[in-house]
Formats: structure tokens, C-alpha cells, sequence
């Protein structure tokens, strides 16, 4: 199996170049920044943090080009995207309700076994909605797959391919932080998910998020006040019962201990890992072999450093 | 009284070596939950708090401390509160109004500086500082021949970090724009708030205008200014996005009058607006009270309020409770919210000054050009 690397924003300083000199690469560097969006083709900073060329699969805007030469499958992505922003619409209608009340019984202090089996129920109920969510999500995506095959015309099957050539013969692939779902779309777009699980990756951020099963958004510092973390896709699921946490320090509300342990106890068995500036996480057959500056959120809601086997 | 000014009369008067010792090892004014004490040293036949608080006496006595050279006043004030203050001291029958020797944290505006009291809990936002690890925009300069001031202006247009020719940007155009950069930080506020994805990467056009009493109250000129001249300059040499909830108008004080006059005349055209403190005079009944230079705002005000209409999509307005505008702005809320259009209204504990306008921008900037931070982990 290959080896999968999450860090943490890039930014102010960079450990990608150490994280690449951790590996033995065979083969040149490709790297998907789809997830910059606009900004996709600007990887000079990129090249120069890591000090050598690397080939960008500018995924971004092939998809775009895709889209103008191909109005069915434009229009059919669409359908797609509206019908997702709609699900997530009614999601957060049913999820704000369950996760008031999970955090309301986890503040309770009683100290009794009636309350602690009614706060297990109301986070069995948040996650049951989290499952429901994922299982609706992929409907939407199953049934697009079906009707994509129907639109595609053999340019478009021949672009896919040679992508997924190009991450075949690569050594190593980045995958840059961003956008999330945008990342993701992308990355499905181009059918590029089987051919990533066989290379190993170094992700970033967003990049680290789109790897895991599930893709949870939060931010607790919002200007309009604090939200509660939302599931909103699968990930790839190249890499198993991990939450990946980018900019945690700034974006969680650490002194809330009954939010941080609802959400733990909400993803759990998974491990929610921050990755700020400076994170690393190695992985290899989804255990996580080697962790410097990341913790995880603790069933009770603290931080506890990541350890490794 | 006041417990650590208390404290120095424990026991007994204090002598001058105590007084000193007092005056180094606290921070001037004195704050506690609630309260805050003033205290001035120095010689004096009376020294009087100024404030320019709505609902306060503009000058409160301070009191004498017995045997020695100190002055103190304790008020009521709620915790998180702001205002700015200055001490009038007579002396020899001459009244002096000076700054807070005793307290380091001054105000500035385009008429001086003024101390300023921090209530209890309040804290400077960390988004108004400078922080290293967020891109700096920068400031380029267009100059456009007016036709309808019939002189040349010069505009400050900041353009985001990373600035492309090639994407195309939100505008908003902003009233004292060279007073925001100066004393509310705006150029900090937008490069964290763009850094942070809460607002997208804008570009912001700063106006200042050379008779602001005149042209900010209601000005034909100043309309047809921004709309037909300033707005399609900016479009012409900047990329801008072509629809209208990607533009808006903002301005405090008289500022928040021209931007809402000019969104009334040229409605739709900017589908957002920010109006801090706007000083949206009126009269129900009889002549208003206020300077003459309110007469344009008056006739405006009121002509809007008997006939209101949608003029954007969305109104984010802000205005401090110890201001007396709070009247006026809490009157025009109804009126616009009955037109259809989303209003955001916040109020603060705080008063008619540039401070109090930094500190809104985020909740304003962000409600009115949310960015992407939900999706966005960079």
C-alpha cells in the first residue's frame, strides 16, 4: 500500500519540502491544485518551496473547458451541484435541532445514568443524520455517474484517460488545499480516485480532507457567529477513520470542552486530527506511523497529542 | 469610591512619594465591572469630564481627593462600552480641555485626538491589527476629471493581494475613504478579513471630498458623481464583477447620508450598502433643530421617508448607542425594512467615532461580501 501525507496550511512556513525528502520518489511530481480555482496555475510558490518542476493537472480548468465544449454534461453537473446545495439545505434543518440538544444535555451536570444515556441518544441520533446525509449524497452521485455515461463524448473519455496515465507514471502527487468541494468534484470528475489510492500523496489542507471518508466543514469563528460542523460529502476514502482538522487553532472553539468533546464523540471511532502550520501526519494502511505537532480531540473534549505505532 | 483609589487613603492621607507610587502602578481610568474611574492630577480650580455622550451631562465634576493633587470620578458604565473623552481644567478662570495624561490610548479623526476610555471587557478587535501573515494589498490612485464638480479627484483604489487582471473582483466604494484608512485601519481590516476568506478579494475604491458638509448631505453632484463618473471609471481600468450585488456604497457619519442618497438615486445600481452612524436627520413635525448644514439631509431624509422604495438588496447599518444618531437610525430601520430589502442593524456600545466604525466593518464587510470561508482551508 502507499503512503499517504496529511499536512497542515503551507502557510507562513512550508514543511512540504521536508515531507517529500521523507519519501523515496520514483518518478516525476504531479500536483492537483484544482482547489485554488482561479489561481490554479500559479504554482511558481509551489515549485520554489519545493525546490524542483513539477507538472500541475490543472484539473480546474480542463473542467471548465469540459463544461463549454459539452453543454449536456455541463448542464447535467449542474443538476447535480443544485440538487447537493438543496440536500444540504434540509440537511442543516434537521442537524441544528439534533446538535442543540446534544449540546444542551452534554452542558447538563447532573450526575446521573438517565442523563448520560439521553446524551448517548442525542449524538446516536446526530450521527444516524450524519449517515442518512452521506447515503442520500450518493445517490445524487451514483445517478450522475449513470447519466454521465450516457453525455460523454469519446474527447471527454480520452481526456480522463490521459490524466489518469500521467498520475500513473508520477512518483508522487500533492494535493493543495482550497476549496473543498471544489477539489473534490474535480477529483471525481476525471475518475482519478482508484489511480490516486495507488500513488503515494502528500495533501494539504483541503488536500487532506478530500482523502478521508467523510468531509466535515466547521468553523467556530465565523463573523456571523459559530455553525455546527456539517458533513458535506464522502471523501475519497483513500484514507480510514481519520477526520482531518486544517487551521484548528484558529477555527475551533477550544474552550468550549462540551463542543470539541460533541465533536469527537460525533465522528468517533474516526480521529478528529487538527493540522495547523507545521502538522504532519504520516499514514500507511490507514495507521498513522509518525505525527509531529497535531493532536487529537479527545472524547472529553481536550487536545491530546496524535501517537503513533 | 472606587477600591484601589481606596486603597490609598487606608491608611490615612497619602503623602506625594504614595501618590506617585499609586499613580505609576495603575491604569488610568480605573475599570471594573461596570464602572470606571477617572482620575486627573495636577492643580486646578475644577476639572470636568467631557464626553460627547447621548443621554450624559457633557461635563461631569471631578472631585478633589483630599490631601493631595488628585481628581476622581467614578460613572456607571456597561462592560464592553467606548467612548472618547477629554478633561476641561480651569485654571485662573481659563478653561482648557486637554487629553488624559494618565491614559495612553488615544483616538484620532480628522479634528485631533481624544482619549478613550475601554470599558470593562473590551478588547480591541484582533482583525483591526496588522497581521504579519496576511497578504498586503495595495493602493493605486485614479484621477478622474469631474464634470460634475468641474475639478479633478483624486481616488485611493485598494486592490487585493494577489491582484489579477484576469479575475474579476466586487467593488465597494467608500465615503472618507482616506479618514477610514487612517483612523478605522481599513487597509488592515480588509487584507485579514480577505486573508480569512470572510470577505472576497475586493477592490475598494476610497473617495474623500474637499467640502464633505456640502457634498456629503444630500449633493446631486456627489450622486451623479459616483454613478455616472467614478463607477465606470473604476469598471473601465479595473476588472470588476458585472452585476450588481457585487458593488457597494459605504460611509459613516455624513459618509452613510451620501451613500444612501446615492443608492437612492440611482437605485439597484449598488446592491449593497453600509451605513455606520449615517446621520439620517428628519423632521415629523415643525423645522429640526439641528445646524443649518442639516437642511439638504433634512429634505432628503424626510422625502425618503414619505416615499420610500427599494434602493439595494442588502443594508447593513451600525450605530452606537451613546451617539445621538442612534434616534435617527433606529427610526429609518422600519422604513427600510418595509421596502423588501435585507437589513442587518447593529447596535454598539459606543459613540459617534472612527473606533467605533473600525469595529463594526467585520460583521458589516462579511454579511454584505460573505467569502468562502465555510469551503476554504488553505
Amino acid at each position: 500500500m502507499s503512503v499517504q501525507i496529511m499536512l497542515g496550511p503551507q502557510s507562513p512556513h512550508s514543511n512540504l519540502k521536508n515531507a517529500i525528502d521523507s519519501l523515496s520518489v520514483n518518478g516525476p511530481v504531479v500536483s492537483i491544485t484544482a482547489g485554488w480555482r482561479d489561481s490554479e496555475a500559479e504554482i511558481d510558490e509551489l515549485q520554489a518551496a519545493i525546490g524542483s518542476p513539477i507538472e500541475d493537472l490543472n484539473l480546474y480548468h480542463l473542467a471548465e473547458e469540459l463544461f463549454s465544449r459539452e453543454p449536456k454534461l455541463h448542464a447535467l453537473h449542474r443538476e447535480r451541484q443544485d440538487k447537493l446545495l438543496e440536500l444540504q439545505r434540509l440537511y442543516r434543518i434537521r442537524l441544528t435541532p439534533g446538535m442543540t440538544a446534544a449540546r444542551k444535555l452534554l452542558r447538563d451536570k447532573a450526575e446521573s445514568d438517565l442523563l448520560r444515556l439521553e446524551q448517548r441518544a442525542a449524538i446516536s441520533q446526530v450521527r444516524s443524520l450524519d449517515r442518512h446525509h452521506l447515503r442520500r449524497i450518493s445517490a445524487i452521485h451514483q445517478e450522475f455517474d449513470r447519466r454521465r455515461a450516457e453525455v460523454l463524448i469519446p474527447s471527454a473519455t480520452s481526456l480522463v484517460q490521459s490524466l489518469q496515465k500521467k498520475l500513473a507514471e508520477s512518483g508522487l502527487v500533492l494535493i493543495a488545499g482550497g476549496h473543498v468541494s471544489v477539489l473534490v468534484n474535480r477529483i471525481r470528475l476525471f475518475r482519478l480516485v482508484d489511480m490516486l489510492a495507488q500513488k503515494p500523496i502528500i495533501a494539504w489542507s483541503a488536500g487532506a480532507m478530500v482523502l478521508g471518508e467523510r468531509i466535515v466543514l466547521f468553523h467556530d469563528d465565523a463573523p456571523q457567529g459559530k455553525r455546527d460542523a456539517e458533513v458535506l460529502d464522502a471523501g475519497l476514502g483513500i484514507v480510514r477513520n481519520v477526520i482531518p482538522l486544517p487551521q484548528a487553532k484558529s477555527r475551533l472553539d477550544w474552550s468550549s470542552r462540551n463542543r470539541m468533546a460533541l465533536f469527537s464523540r460525533r465522528f468517533a471511532p474516526a480521529k478528529c486530527c487538527t493540522l495547523d502550520n507545521g502538522s504532519i501526519i504520516h499514514l500507511q494502511d490507514d495507521r498513522m506511523t509518525y505525527a509531529s505537532l497535531c493532536s487529537v480531540i479527545t472524547r472529553s473534549g481536550m487536545k491530546k497529542p496524535v501517537v503513533t505505532r | 469610591m472606587n477600591p484601589i483609589v481606596e486603597s490609598l487613603y487606608r491608611e490615612g492621607n497619602p503623602d506625594a512619594e504614595a501618590v506617585d507610587k499609586f499613580i505609576q502602578q495603575n491604569q488610568f481610568p480605573l475599570v471594573e465591572p461596570g464602572h470606571v474611574t477617572f482620575v486627573y492630577r495636577g492643580q486646578a480650580q475644577a476639572v470636568h469630564l467631557r464626553s460627547w455622550i447621548s443621554g450624559l451631562d457633557t461635563a461631569q465634576p471631578l472631585v478633589p481627593l483630599e490631601a493631595s493633587d488628585l481628581w476622581a470620578l467614578t460613572i456607571e458604565l456597561p462592560d464592553k462600552s467606548r467612548f472618547e473623552y477629554k478633561f476641561e481644567v480651569e485654571e485662573n478662570g481659563v478653561k482648557q480641555l486637554v487629553l488624559d495624561d494618565l491614559n495612553g490610548v488615544l483616538a484620532h479623526d480628522p479634528f485631533g485626538a481624544n482619549s478613550v476610555c475601554q470599558g470593562y471587557g473590551y478588547e480591541r478587535p484582533g482583525w483591526t491589527l496588522h497581521d504579519p501573515t496576511a497578504r498586503s494589498g495595495s493602493l493605486d490612485t485614479l484621477k478622474i476629471a469631474s464634470r460634475s464638480f468641474r475639478d479633478t479627484r483624486e481616488i485611493q483604489i485598494y486592490l487585493p493581494a494577489q491582484f489579477r487582471r484576469n479575475r474579476t473582483y466586487p467593488l465597494l466604494i467608500v465615503h472618507d475613504g482616506l479618514d477610514y484608512l487612517r483612523y478605522a485601519d481599513l487597509k488592515n481590516v480588509l487584507d485579514n478579513l480577505i486573508h480569512r476568506f470572510e470577505i472576497p478579494a475586493m477592490i475598494v475604491a476610497l473617495t474623500q471630498s474637499p467640502d464633505r458638509l456640502i457634498e456629503y448631505t444630500g449633493d446631486e453632484r456627489q450622486a451623479r458623481f459616483l454613478c455616472e463618473e467614478l463607477l465606470p471609471a473604476i469598471a473601465a481600468k479595473f476588472p470588476l464583477l458585472d452585476d450588481s450585488n457585487a458593488r457597494g456604497l459605504a460611509g459613516a457619519s455624513l459618509g452613510g447620508v451620501a451613500a444612501l442618497h446615492a443608492a437612492s438615486r440611482y437605485p439597484k445600481l449598488f446592491g449593497q450598502l453600509l451605513l455606520q452612524s449615517g446621520s439620517f436627520a428628519f423632521s415629523d413635525l415643525g423645522r429640526h433643530k439641528k445646524d443649518p448644514v442639516f437642511d439638504p439631509v433634512v429634505r432628503f431624509v424626510n422625502e425618503y421617508r414619505n416615499t420610500p422604495y427599494p434602493i439595494a438588496e442588502k443594508i447593513f447599518m451600525s450605530c452606537g448607542i451613546y451617539e445621538s444618531m442612534i434616534y435617527e437610525n433606529r427610526s429609518l430601520l422600519p422604513v427600510l425594512q418595509d421596502q423588501g430589502m435585507q437589513i442587518f442593524f447593529e447596535e454598539a456600545r459606543d459613540a459617534h467615532n472612527w473606533e467605533n466604525w473600525r469595529d463594526r466593518l467585520r460583521q458589516g464587510l462579511s454579511w454584505l461580501f460573505p467569502g468562502p470561508l465555510w469551503m476554504v482551508y488553505e
